[in-house]
Formats: C-alpha cells, sequence, structure tokens
C-alpha cells in the first residue's frame, strides 16, 4: 500500500489529538461515525469551506434566476434592474409573443424533438440490443473483433464524419429529411451503447439462455423475451444519455435537417428565432426559457437516474 | 479463478452442444440467427461511420462543394492550405488554448467540489444538483445566456455602472473574450467532472479513511494520498473526455460571441463548418477534419500513455 509511508510519521501525535477528540463528542452526546473525520476539522475551516460551496452555488444559479425573471420583463427594465422582478413590470405579453411567434413555433419544436428522441432511443435499442448479445455470448475472435469496429466509433468525432455524411445522405436522397436525420442520430449512438450493453450481458449468466433454449424458444425469442428485459439498468442510463444528446444536438440537425426542410428541433429553432436578434432580449430570455423548460422539468424529475447514468456511462466507457 | 472460469465454460458449452443435438439445431442455424441479430446495426455503422471515414479521406483531396455530384481531384493542396492558411492557425491555437486551461480549472474545480460534497447530507445532494445542472442544457442556450449577461448593456455591466464602475468588454475586446468563453465553458461543464469525480471518491473503500483518521491524517493529507491515488483511473478518463471534447468545442462560441470579435474566439471546428457548408468547401472542410481527427487521436492516447503509470498503480491497491 503506497500510504503506508506517510501516515507512520504524524500517527503518535495523532493519537494524541485523537484521543482529546473523542472524549469530546462523547460528552455532548453528539453521534460518531462516517462524520468523525469532520468533526476534527477547526471551525474555520469548516466555515470556509461553505463560504466557499455558497459563492460557487451563487455563480451557477444567479444566471438561471436572471433568465426566468427577463422572460417577464420588458426591455428597459431588463437593462436597468437585471436582478429585481416587481409587480408593476412583470407581463406575460413577451412569453406569449415568443409562443406564438412565427419564428420559432415552440409546440412544433418540442414535438419533433420529441419525437426524435423516442425514435433514436428505439432504433438505438433495437439494433444494438441484439448484436451486444451475439458479441457478449461469442466465443470466437470474430465477435472480438465486432466490438472492436464498434467501439472505434467512439473516438471519431461526430464533425468528421457529419461532412462526408452529408456526402453519403446525398446519394442515398435522404440528405433534408427526417429518416435521413434519424440514421445519423442513431448510428452515433451505437458505438456507446453497444460498448455499454454487451459489458452488462456478460454479467448475465448463460444458464438463463439455455433455460430458454430448453423451453424451445429460439435464440431471437430467447433474447427479447428473457434476456432483454434483465437489462433494464443499462437500458435506462442509455436512454437518459441518448436523449439528452439528441435534445441538446445542435449541429446535427442543422447540417442534416437544413434551413431548407422547415424542420426545427428546439435548438435549432432558437437558433434561427434569437440568432440575429440577440440584443432584443424580450425576444432572447423568453424563447430561452421556453427551450429550457422542458430539459430542466425532465433533469428535475430524473435527477438521480440522470446523474447515475452518466457517471456509469463516461467510467465503463 | 481462471480454472473454475475455464471448468465452468467447459460445462456450459458441452451442455449447449447437448441441446442443440436434443433440438436438432445445427451451427448454421445458430450463425444465421448472429447474422439476423447483428447485421442491421452493423450495417448502419458502416454507412454511418465506415464509408463516411473513407469518403472523408478521399474528399480531402478533392474541391468538392458539398451539392453538385461532381468535383475534381487537387491533390495535397487542401491540407497545404490548412497549414499555411492564417485563420485556420488561429483558431487552432485558441482551440489548444481552450482545451489546455478548460481542462485545468474543469478538473480542478470538479475535483475540488466533489472532494468537498463527497458526504451524503442532505446539502451536499444539493449542491451537486446545482453545479451540475448547466451540463443538461444544450451549449448554444448557455452561450445564448451568457452572451445576454456579458453583453456592453447585459446585466453585469448595468450593475456595474450602477455601482459606479465603468463597464467592462467582455465579449467586444479580444482578450476579455477569449477568458470569457473559456469560463462560461469550465461554468457549464466542471459539473459533469464532479459527478465523475464523486462517483471514484464513493468507490474508495471507507476502511482507508478510518484507518488513515485513526493514524491521525488530516483531511488534505486523506485527499492527497488516499483519495487521488486510488482513483487515478477516474481522473484519467476525465482528462481525456474533457480534452477531447473541448477541441470540438463550436455550439456555445456560435451563440456567446459567434467566432468575434475581429475573428479571435473562432475554433478549429468553427472554420471546418464555415469552409465546409458557409464557403461551399467541403474539401478543404473535410482536410482540417482529417487533421482533427488525428490531432484528437494522438492526444487522447497520449494521456492514456502518460497516465498508464498511476492506473496501474491504482489498480494493484
Amino acid at each position: 500500500m503506497t500510504i503506508s509511508t506517510e501516515t507512520t510519521g504524524p500517527s503518535i501525535a495523532g493519537e494524541v489529538y485523537l484521543a482529546d477528540v473523542r472524549r469530546k463528542p462523547r460528552r455532548s452526546g453528539r453521534r460518531r461515525g462516517p462524520g468523525a473525520a469532520s468533526e476534527r476539522t477547526p471551525l474555520a475551516v469548516t466555515v470556509v469551506k461553505w463560504v466557499l460551496l455558497s459563492l460557487l452555488a451563487l455563480i451557477m444559479l444567479v444566471p438561471m434566476y436572471i433568465l426566468v425573471i427577463s422572460a417577464f420583463k420588458p426591455q428597459a427594465d431588463i437593462v436597468l434592474h437585471p436582478l429585481l422582478i416587481t409587480p408593476d413590470m412583470f407581463t406575460f405579453d413577451y412569453l406569449w409573443n415568443a409562443i406564438t411567434s412565427e419564428k420559432f413555433n415552440v409546440v412544433g419544436a418540442y414535438g419533433i424533438t420529441l419525437l426524435f428522441v423516442a425514435l433514436v432511443n428505439f432504433f438505438c435499442i433495437v439494433l444494438s440490443a441484439p448484436v451486444a448479445y451475439v458479441i457478449a455470448r461469442g466465443r470466437t475472435r470474430w465477435h472480438v473483433a465486432l466490438l472492436v469496429v464498434f467501439v472505434s466509433g467512439l473516438f471519431i468525432p461526430g464533425q468528421v464524419t457529419l461532412i462526408p455524411v452529408v456526402f453519403v445522405l446525398r446519394v442515398l436522397g435522404l440528405i433534408n429529411t427526417i429518416p435521413g436525420f434519424i440514421l445519423f442520430e442513431t448510428a452515433a449512438t451505437l458505438p456507446v451503447t453497444i460498448f455499454l450493453f454487451s459489458a452488462y450481458l456478460r454479467t448475465i449468466p448463460r444458464d438463463i439462455d439455455e433455460a430458454a433454449a430448453l423451453d424451445g424458444a429460439s435464440r431471437m425469442r430467447a433474447f427479447w423475451s428473457c434476456i432483454f428485459p434483465i437489462m433494464r439498468p443499462v437500458v435506462a442510463t442509455i436512454i437518459v444519455l441518448n436523449s439528452i444528446g439528441v435534445w441538446n444536438d445542435f449541429v446535427s440537425p442543422q447540417i442534416i435537417l437544413g434551413p431548407g426542410s422547415g424542420i426545427y428541433t428546439v435548438t435549432t429553432g432558437v437558433y434561427a428565432a434569437v440568432g440575429e436578434y440577440s440584443t432584443d432580449y424580450t425576444v432572447l430570455f423568453p424563447t430561452l426559457l421556453l427551450a429550457i423548460a422542458p430539459a430542466v422539468v425532465f433533469f428535475i424529475i430524473m435527477q438521480r437516474h440522470i446523474i447515475g447514468g452518466l457517471a456509469a456511462g463516461a467510467t465503463k466507457g | 479463478m481462471a480454472d473454475t472460469v475455464a471448468r465452468l465454460a467447459g460445462t456450459t458449452s458441452s451442455r449447449a452442444q447437448a441441446t442443440s443435438r436434443r433440438r436438432g439445431l445445427t451451427s448454421w442455424q445458430d450463425r444465421l440467427a448472429g447474422v439476423i441479430m447483428g447485421g442491421p446495426a452493423l450495417i448502419v455503422f458502416i454507412a454511418m461511420f465506415l464509408i463516411p471515414m473513407v469518403l472523408a479521406v478521399v474528399l480531402s483531396f478533392t474541391d468538392w462543394n458539398g451539392y453538385s455530384l461532381h468535383f475534381d481531384f487537387i491533390g495535397l493542396d487542401n491540407y497545404a492550405k490548412a497549414f499555411k492558411n492564417p485563420r485556420t492557425i488561429d483558431a487552432a491555437a485558441f482551440t489548444a488554448v481552450i482545451a489546455v486551461a478548460g481542462t485545468i480549472l474543469c478538473n480542478g474545480i470538479g475535483l475540488g467540489v466533489a472532494a468537498l460534497i463527497a458526504g451524503n447530507g442532505r446539502g451536499n445532494t444539493v449542491l451537486r444538483t446545482i453545479f451540475f445542472y448547466p451540463y443538461i442544457i444544450s451549449a448554444l442556450i448557455i452561450g445564448f445566456l451568457w452572451s445576454a449577461i456579458l453583453s456592453p448593456q447585459g446585466a453585469i455591466n448595468s450593475l456595474l455602472t450602477q455601482f459606479g464602475v465603468s463597464p467592462l468588454p467582455f465579449l467586444t475586446d479580444v482578450t476579455f473574450a477569449k477568458v470569457s468563453v473559456i469560463l462560461t465553458i469550465v461554468w457549464s461543464h466542471f459539473g459533469f467532472n464532479m459527478i465523475l469525480y464523486l462517483a471514484g471518491i464513493k468507490s474508495v473503500p471507507a476502511e482507508y479513511y478510518e484507518a488513515a483518521t485513526v493514524d491521525g491524517a488530516s483531511r488534505w493529507q486523506q485527499f492527497k494520498s488516499i483519495t487521488v491515488p486510488l482513483i487515478a483511473p477516474v481522473v484519467t478518463v476525465n482528462l481525456v473526455l474533457t480534452l477531447v471534447g473541448l477541441l470540438k468545442a463550436y455550439d456555445i462560441i456560435l451563440a456567446l460571441t459567434d467566432g468575434g470579435p475581429a475573428a479571435s474566439t473562432q475554433t478549429i471546428v468553427y472554420q471546418i463548418l464555415r469552409d465546409s457548408f458557409a464557403h461551399a468547401n467541403l474539401g478543404f472542410g473535410a482536410a482540417q477534419s482529417i487533421v482533427l481527427l488525428v490531432v484528437t487521436a494522438v492526444i487522447g492516447l497520449a494521456v492514456t500513455f502518460a497516465r498508464r503509470g498511476a492506473d496501474q498503480k491504482a489498480s494493484e491497491s
């Protein structure tokens, strides 16, 4: 162990110090346990720690606060009183203007983007799960090679493939169409998904496959009805990763769907609506509020899964 | 251990053979199932990753404009242009600054904050959410939000004026704009690094800390001698993900500064997309993206290689 040399030095002094502290909590009746170390930290350190954390929290929250209140204020008040909102400046007019704006049809953009999220998730799982199963159960080096091919996709930045993908989609006649966009977005999710799925499937015992086979199920049937339901946690992780990725993607819809197609996702819609008018805050703030509202609600409801999913996805990938 | 695995594998495969014999299955049927299950994903992957990769290389030697199906081969001209073009060189230099400064700040703050709020208290959970939330918002929208806050009549300058301080050129001065871009990226990204570091810190066995506490090690000593060495693999993943991710910075800059003032905040992806689509020179864009791909791969491998020693030590202890 690497730490032993470091810790033997101060141990004698430490024991004396510790013995002194150990008595204190007992007298004051406080519980010891995981918090034992923090009880030893001097008050000043604790105060500095919380002051720093609170400051950082403020820096994180104030921009969001400004975004929300500014969506309900006229331009002059946004510029003059950036942090205040009073009843006499409060108005729904600009939010309503943004909702009914011809430049950015929010309801349409929500619908289209949600549809894209659902379709990409569906195709991603339907394509990845069986191939991950074949890879996880395979014993030949062809299966290893297959995994390596898919995982190599992790190292290819989307921007590199995007230009030639435009060429491929043009040849296929799918440029500026929804199927073309779904095809590209689904493909982009395959490397991570297949990697995580096959890693998870390796932990599922083969006995289940064999039991299904004994009952006369075909391999395909055995997979979808017996194995796939066990994959729920990893499928949830992938849905979280895909949903955030597709909802926030800007470059691929902007280039593959293109302004000519008339199809706007939330991000390309925001760009079209405020791109040139970013100094008119009565357009900018309500539009931004509308764009982030669904994502923030989704985050609040699914917080635990999102954070857990991202951590799992990144540390295994 | 290995022996047990081998024995298990032996018994399962013989059992599987027995099952398939009983059902009259031949191995070609099994193989057919594999092809049916793996084929579709492989076709999509080939169409959207492998063919485009090869095409990217081919197109980088041409003057393709993006819409016609006709183009001429112009040899290495695009690459020569990329390494001579002052715009590309400036963009590459600023991208490198973003990647290095952003990686240091995101990981420094992310790891520091993670160490401070690793406990299970309610306050820590709330702080975690507050620090992380910008990550689920589209980078484009973060860019628009901060452009409104930092602009000449934005919230910060409005407050500065009210306190009698002269406004600062956050987005209109070359140096200020570069710093603003980097800090906005750090603001939106360090929460993601924090989540990964938290997952790493929580995986360190509590006994190590207990033993160190008994030996009288301070919190700082514990962080330095237990946490950091044991989460070395998480540090590596974070460094690679942040570096590679920031080399692709685009959306946030498009919305925040649109590459200005005086083209000082243009990044390499900004150049690639502008040259490819706005300037209708996909051949030149493809050449630059191939260079980006090579640089990304080299950096990713270099960091992984440089961290190999630390990673190995962590897995041994």
